[in-house]
């Protein structure tokens, strides 16, 4: 398994495990398209009434798309990376609405903050 | 005559000059928007440095405050540092003292208490008014989540605003402000109503205005809102959606309530001192001595 996949995989379990991130993001539902920039495989996020599902499926019309080399997206899933400096930085490119990039930041936050 | 100019993020139609005079000075109060552009705020604070008296920052805070922790707003820590001279103040300070009181004078008044459900849109900006709901007993939703990112979820209890403050704060505080914050032409978009079952059995709105009037139902009948930065435009909007009474903390000078940037800024210029070297103590003394109340309009409702 690869370091981005296992990073997901476990940043799903976490959202899945809890039940307030659930109540909080149950408005939200939103096909996320992960494209790592170098040889990685490409992962598609399903967040679906508070849960987190991540699959091969590819994703033709995403609401948000994550732009970066592999090794960030993976240090940003696995709470290794904060997403905002490679965001601000432009390491990582986050294609969607505004709403949806606050909210998918605040996400991690709540999964990996203090 | 003491010069103060606040710089503001919001929209330039707002902008204003006034003279007043405040403990026997004449002091020049003006408002100068630069509809959300913050390398321009940074060129008019950098041209203003060492001219005038005091510089305000509108349309920002430069400091959140939370559970007893402060942070920092990147951006607007860039504008604070434009100037190497003149003080330049975010209103911060004073928020926290003066918000604080206005709600215990409110509460002592009979105005507030433990049956009074208060829809605060916003509580990092102003956690001292926050705390002074809660120690009034009032049944409080902070609406950080709601109102500044989009989420449906009400916080009902100081612990976990600051919890989720301590999470999400330190980074977010360095996203560009506009992704937080309506700045520019979004402060004059007509309100957007998609949060309406929030506002719904709530006594009291309070909170910063540009939140407030973003997401106003067209109903607000015989609430009481509670803020500042109010034009004469903003009352009767309010009056025309059935406000019962609009309570501002911050002195009115024709027809504009100020914001605590301008207030703190008018403070320091006529102490001729800096934020740091007055300390609460100062601006109370200064709070004291301008016999500063809030100001209660009845609007109807």
């Amino acid at each position: 398994m690869s370091e981005l996949r296992s990073a997901l995989l476990e940043f799903r379990n976490r959202v899945n495990g809890d039940e307030r991130l659930k109540t909080m993001n149950r408005d939200w539902n939103r096909v996320i398209a992960i494209e790592p920039t170098d040889a990685g495989e490409r992962v598609t996020i399903r967040y679906i009434e508070g849960m987190m599902q991540v699959d091969d499926e590819p994703a033709p019309a995403p609401d948000i798309t994550l732009v970066a080399p592999g090794g960030i997206l993976a240090d940003v899933f696995a709470g290794r990376m904060s997403p905002t400096e490679p965001y601000l930085e432009g390491t990582l490119a986050i294609r969607g609405s505004q709403e949806d990039v606050l909210r998918l930041d605040f996400l991690s936050l709540m999964i990996w903050g203090e | 005559m003491k010069v103060v100019v606040s710089v503001s993020l919001g929209s330039r139609k707002r902008d204003h000059l006034v003279v007043a005079r405040f403990l026997g000075e004449e002091v020049q109060i003006s408002r100068e928007g630069t509809d959300g552009d913050v390398d321009r705020a940074v060129e008019r604070i950098a041209e203003l440095d060492g001219k005038v008296g005091a510089i305000g920052l509108g349309g920002l805070d430069v400091y959140l405050f939370a559970g007893g922790r402060r942070y920092v707003v990147r951006e607007g820590e860039r504008l604070m540092q434009a100037a190497k001279v003149t003080p330049v103040v975010d209103g911060s300070s004073l928020k926290d003292t003066l918000e604080r009181d206005v709600i215990r004078g409110l509460a002592r008044d009979g105005l507030l208490g433990p049956e009074t459900h208060v829809l605060m849109v916003a509580a990092a900006d102003r956690f001292g008014m926050a705390e002074a709901f809660a120690e009034a007993g009032c049944q409080v939703v902070f609406g950080d989540l709601i109102f500044a990112m989009g989420m449906p979820y009400p916080i009902t209890t100081l612990d976990e605003l600051s919890e989720v403050a301590r999470k999400i704060l330190p980074e977010m505080a360095k996203l560009p402000l506009a992704m937080l914050y309506p700045q520019g032409a979004a402060q004059e978009a007509e309100p957007d109503a998609k949060f309406a079952r929030f506002f719904e059995g709530v006594d009291v709105v309070a909170g910063d205005w540009h939140l407030i009037r973003k997401y106003l139902p067209p109903s607000i009948e015989g609430k009481t809102i509670i803020t500042n930065t109010t034009t004469r435009d903003d009352v009767a909007l309010l009056q025309g959606r059935g406000a019962r009474r609009l309570v501002t903390t911050t002195p009115v000078l024709e027809g504009r309530s100020f914001g605590t940037n301008v207030l703190e800024a008018m403070i320091v210029a006529l102490a001729g001192k800096r934020p740091d070297e007055l300390g609460e103590e100062g601006f109370r003394g200064y709070l004291d001595r301008l016999h500063l109340v809030p100001n209660i309009t009845v609007l109807g409702g």
